[in-house]
Parts: structure tokens; C-alpha cells; sequence
């Protein structure tokens, strides 16, 4: 068991190597994937040509068509949208089109695909370049969505979502990309659909996805300073989401908090909440506290940005208005 | 290779099978025997039907929502076409498609409700079967109103940057909607664009069905042979309305009639007649198979069960469903 360490870059550039040489099938597509903007995708044209790391005009919603055709007939194309935001340009395509047509057709087209995206606020982008649109995604059917918050699970969640037979969105923080973590030499496979307990512990549920996990953990360890130990679980996959893992939690600690930097109102919160009301009723204890960005534009100021993302310190406030300990 | 008899016969044949068939849909629709409205394509069948000819069956088409032309021309039966307009568990969807008409095993590719979001799909199933070494060719209808989406000029830039084996196809029919093309297209061609590419293009007489076979086998032809896309307008018209209870009234009967005299159907026979392999026998002949085949395919979707309810969440995803 090795304790190599690599940032999540090279963890998503090691999935993508490991992948290409498995299946020949496989191949690249997106803007200046061939330099590799954020680098996932670097130096892969070097060993795999450019037939297989194709760079494309600027246009998302051909560049998601051109994958969608691909996958439909035998290749398994994954596709880079250089910013979360721009998937609004290539929704039509990705909600329409994507998702539908293997029930549409009963099964006789199959739609094997990934848009790797990065996303999320990283202070500065401002508005366009700072959104985490993951919850948008649970809308539309047939498509799969991961949101991967250590080097280790990115591997393994693109590793499976490379070979999936579905469309699966695949968002990458970009607060996490430069970020080193434990990634074994070895070869593994992290399946869509488990959830990951990040920390246990026996008073409170909370849910994190993506970069919130992070907080999440640093907000546990102030709480456990105070004598209150918080669980935490990434659920990793938003679609299909492993209910299970959160409900036996739940069934421990009987408060639920849920944390997301997309937007709150009618975010993965939202589907989370409605899903305790209606299965888990008995195993709550106390209101859910659902936290998430505001519903305003992503502002350029640094300061105005962290004022709209919900931050360590309002996670712990949230446990504590959980447990009716609110100051 | 230049069109002989039996395939001029064989595209004639689907033309008159498209005439009818859709003569008979709509008044299925009308009579709501089938829930959904029609959209035909009555003088426009040798755009459809003569753009299969010079295909393979793995050939890959992108088609229209008007009429049947490209998909009796690609290898559905009017049976299929039925079945899947009545909503019946012996459609090839079971019961999923009504109008968006698909049959993947004879190379006819989905059919978008949002037209022109084919146009990413078809550079998909071109530059998939380049990488795959396939030899086969991808043909791309739209009409000219679909040319107005965004993904149109970007699809001719990734064709024409790749040297895609795609055959772009521009049905101009003249009405987009319930309106003349000319009150929303600026200009009166629309190939010229496929040029500002890269892309050659040709315009063609679209309502003379030998003419339509000749382009799309150079062009098609030109694509399988790694010379890259192509982009061809055929010239036709819509006699008909936009769609079944479109009450009409915006086309003028002048031109109505004047496109009248050039039906595709009727010049193709004249011209078989007239080099006298086609005669008024035959003529009656292949009408009554192709009614009594019409009639026995009606009779089959209307005796057809509905799908099961419990069949809903099937196949949502590859290898299983989803009830949430």
C-alpha cells in the first residue's frame, strides 16, 4: 500500500491516461484540451494524438452535440466544458438530448459519455466563471452526476464514469484542483452511487458536497472541540444518490444539515430536505438546516463572493441551530 | 454510378408509399384515431426519399420532423411508422416516440423535437465513424427555417475542420411555419452559407427526383472517400400546411398551383413512361399493394395493445430504471 500524495489534477489526468489506454474508444474533446487549461487534460495529446484529444471551435452546445453522436454510435467521448457556467450553453443538449435518448429509443441507443467541467468560486472569477450548477442537473432524466471532493475520489468516480453507459456530469471544484491528497499507485474503481463517511460521528448528520466538504470537516473538528461530533458524509454522486448510507447515519444522530456552494433555493438541499420529510421523518430530531449560495449573481469582489457561499463559521452555526444550541 | 431503371422504379415506389401514407395519417389524426397532430410533406417526397437512394443501411441519417419521405427512403415499413404514431407497445419505442421517428438498426438517428440539435449530433456520428475507420457516411436534412439555430455554422466548422464524411442537406420548402421562409431567412439560399466554411455546396432542382439521387451520390460519394463534407440545397415546396388543423390560407393558390405542375411524383412517372419502362398497368398495379399494405398496417397499430404503465421506468438508464 503505497501513501503517494498528487494533486487532484494529476489524479483526473491519471484516470484519464488509465482509461485511454484501456478502451481505445475513449477519447477527448473540448476547448484547448490539448494544452489543458486547468491541466486535467495535459500532455495527453502526446501519448494518445490528436485524433484522440481533439480541441474544439468555442461552441458548448456542438462540442456536447458532437459527444452525444459520438457515444450514440460506438465511441465513448468525454467532453470538457471549461467552466461550469458555460453548461447553460450546452443545456439543451445535455437535458434534451443526453439523458433521453436511451429510454426514448427503449434501450436501442446507448449514450456512454462524460462532461468533465470545472466549476465553482475560487475569489475573483466573478460572475460566469464561479458557479457549482451540479443541482441542475438533477432535473433532467437519465443523466448521473458526481461532484468529487478529494484527488482519491476523482479518480475513481471518473475511472467509473468513463466506463458507464449513461451521461454523467462530472464537476470539478476548481478550489480543489491545485490540492494534494492519499491516491494509490494501485488501480480503483469508486462505483457512482456510494457515499463516503468523511468523519464519523454520533450527534449530527451533515451533508457536503464538493469543496463544502473541506469546511464541513474543519467546522467537525471546532465542534468536536465543544463535546458535539459531527458525521460527515459526501455523498459524491448526487444522481443516483446512496440514500442509504445518509438515512443509517441519520438513525444514529437524528439532525440533518446539508451544505452545498450551489444555490440554495431549489438546490441538492432542497431534494435532500423533501426526501427527509417524506422517508425519514421519524429519525429527525430537530428541523433540517439546508445551507447554500444565495440567489444572487456571483459577485467579482472577493469580499462579496464569500458573503453569498455559505463558510466554515456558518456550518457550525448551522449544527448548532440544529441542536438548539444557536448562540 | 448512374441511376438505373429498377432504382428509379424502387425510389418512385417510396414515393407514392409516402403520399399515401401520409394522405392516410392525416386523416387518422383528423378522425383522432392518432393523439398527436401531423407535420407532411406533400410535393416535397423526392427530397426524403432521394437522398436514401445512393445510402448504405449503416449509413447514419439525421431526418426531419415533415412527413415520412427519409424514413420509408432509409428502410422503415409503414407499419412502423403507424405503430409508433398510435403510441402502441409494438412500435419499436414501445410507445416512447410517436412523431420523432427512429430505427437505429437501419442507420435512422434520433430526431430532435428541438430541431437543429441534430446539427452537434450528426459531426458526432461522422467524426465517430472517421476514428472508427467505418466508411460510413452521415446525411444531416434540416430545413431551411432549421439553418436559423446555433449549433448550424459550428457544425460546418468542426465538419469542414475535420474533413467529416457529412452530408449536409437543406430540404428548402419555402415556409417555415405559417409564414414564407423570406420573413425569417434573410437570404434565398441558404447553401451559400456552407461556403463562408469551407464547404462546397451545390443548389438543386429538389422536385425532380433523379436530379436529388445524382447530388447526394456526389456528394455521399465524395464524403466515403475522405474528401470531407458537403453541403447540398434541394429546391421544393410545401403544399400543404404546417400542420394537421393548421387552418392554412398564407400560401397563395397561384403558387400552390404552379408548384402543382411540378409534382415530384408525376414528373418521375412521366419520365419512366416516357422512356417506356413504366406503364399504366403497373402504375395501378403497385398502387393497390402499396394501399392494401397501408390498410393492413393501419388495421395492425389499431389492433395493437397500448403499452404496460408498468413499463414507464424502464430504461431510463442503461441497465435499469428509476422511479424517483
Amino acid at each position: 500500500m503505497s501513501h503517494r500524495r498528487i494533486t487532484f489534477i494529476q489524479a483526473v489526468r491519471e484516470a484519464f491516461q488509465e482509461e485511454m489506454r484501456r478502451d481505445e474508444r475513449v477519447f477527448i474533446l473540448g476547448q484547448d484540451v490539448r494544452a489543458g487549461i486547468f491541466g486535467t487534460t495535459s500532455k495527453l495529446v502526446g501519448e494518445f494524438g490528436e485524433d484522440r484529444v481533439i480541441n474544439t471551435p468555442i461552441c458548448e452546445s456542438a462540442s456536447v452535440g458532437a459527444a452525444v453522436g459520438a457515444a450514440m454510435t460506438g465511441l465513448r467521448p468525454v467532453v470538457q466544458i471549461m467552466f461550469g457556467d458555460f453548461n447553460y450553453l450546452a443545456m439543451e443538449i445535455t437535458a434534451n438530448q443526453a439523458g433521453q435518448w436511451h429510454y426514448l429509443s427503449d434501450g436501442a441507443l446507448k449514450v456512454p459519455m462524460v462532461i468533465e467541467t470545472p466549476s465553482g468560486a475560487r475569489g475573483g472569477a466573478g460572475y460566469g466563471h464561479s458557479q457549482s450548477l451540479e443541482a441542475a442537473f438533477i432535473l433532467p432524466p437519465g443523466l448521473k452526476v458526481a461532484v468529487p471532493s478529494t484527488p482519491y475520489d476523482a479518480k475513481g468516480l471518473l475511472k467509473s464514469a468513463i466506463r458507464d453507459d449513461n451521461p454523467v456530469l462530472f464537476f470539478e471544484h476548481r478550489r480543489l484542483l491545485t490540492q494534494r491528497g492519499h491516491v494509490p499507485e494501485e488501480e480503483y474503481l469508486i462505483p457512482l452511487g456510494q457515499a463516503d463517511i468523511k468523519r464519523e460521528g454520533k450527534d449530527v448528520t451533515l451533508v457536503a458536497l464538493s469543496a463544502t466538504v473541506q469546511k464541513a470537516l474543519s467546522a467537525a473538528e471546532r465542534l468536536s472541540q465543544q463535546g458535539i461530533e459531527v458525521e460527515v458524509i459526501d455523498p459524491r454522486t448526487l444522481v443516483p444518490l446512496d440514500k442509504e448510507t445518509i438515512f443509517k447515519s441519520l438513525q444514529k444522530t437524528y439532525h440533518l444539515v446539508v451544505v452545498e456552494e450551489g444555490r440554495r433555493r431549489g438546490g441538492f438541499g432542497a431534494e435532500l430536505t423533501a426526501i427527509a420529510a417524506e422517508e425519514w421523518f421519524d429519525t429527525l430530531d430537530a428541523p433540517v438546516q439546508r445551507l447554500g449560495t444565495i440567489s444572487a449573481p456571483l459577485p467579482y469582489s472577493p469580499v462579496l463572493e464569500a458573503a453569498c457561499i455559505p463558510s466554515e463559521d456558518d456550518i457550525v452555526r448551522a449544527v448548532l441551530r440544529s441542536l438548539g444550541q444557536e448562540e | 454510378m448512374a441511376l438505373d431503371n429498377d432504382t428509379l422504379k424502387e425510389l418512385y415506389r417510396n414515393m407514392v408509399t409516402v403520399r399515401l401514407l401520409e394522405k392516410r395519417v392525416e386523416r387518422l389524426v383528423t378522425a383522432a384515431r392518432i393523439p398527436c397532430s401531423g407535420h407532411f410533406g406533400t410535393g416535397q417526397e423526392a427530397v426524403g426519399v432521394g437522398i436514401c437512394g445512393p445510402l448504405r443501411s449503416d449509413d447514419y441519417l439525421f431526418g426531419t420532423h415533415r412527413g415520412f419521405a427519409e424514413y420509408i427512403g432509409k428502410g422503415m415499413a409503414p407499419a412502423e411508422i403507424l405503430c409508433e404514431y398510435y403510441g402502441k407497445a409494438t412500435s419499436l419505442s414501445r410507445g416512447r416516440l410517436g412523431q420523432h421517428l427512429l430505427k437505429v438498426d437501419v442507420g435512422i438517428m434520433p430526431l430532435p423535437s428541438s430541431l437543429g440539435s441534430e446539427f452537434g449530433m450528426s459531426v458526432g456520428a461522422a467524426l465517430s465513424s472517421k476514428l472508427r475507420r467505418s466508411g460510413q457516411v452521415t446525411v444531416n436534412l434540416f430545413g431551411e427555417g432549421t439553418a436559423g439555430q446555433a449549433d448550424f455554422g459550428p457544425a460546418l466548422e468542426m465538419a469542414s475542420l475535420w474533413q467529416l464524411p457529412l452530408v449536409f442537406v437543406c430540404n428548402n420548402n419555402q415556409y417555415v411555419e405559417l409564414a414564407h421562409y423570406r420573413n425569417v431567412v434573410a437570404t434565398e439560399d441558404i447553401a451559400p452559407r456552407a461556403g463562408g466554411y469551407g464547404v462546397p455546396y451545390e443548389i438543386v432542382d429538389g422536385n425532380d427526383i433523379t436530379l436529388v439521387y445524382d447530388a447526394t451520390e456526389r456528394a455521399v460519394s465524395r464524403a466515403r472517400n475522405g474528401e470531407g463534407p458537403m453541403l447540398l440545397e434541394f429546391k421544393t415546396y410545401r403544399r400543404g400546411t404546417h400542420y394537421t388543423g393548421d387552418p392554412g390560407g398564407y400560401q397563395p393558390r397561384e403558387e400552390i398551383a404552379a408548384w402543382e405542375k411540378k409534382d415530384p411524383i408525376d414528373r418521375c412517372r412521366d419520365r419512366m413512361m416516357a422512356e417506356g419502362f413504366w406503364a399504366e398497368t403497373d402504375e395501378q398495379a403497385m398502387r393497390e399493394t402499396i394501399e392494401a399494405e397501408i390498410e393492413a398496417a393501419v388495421q395492425f397499430a389499431e389492433e395493437s395493445p397500448y403499452p404496460d404503465p408498468a413499463t414507464v421506468t424502464e430504461n431510463i438508464y442503461a441497465q435499469g430504471g428509476d422511479k424517483s
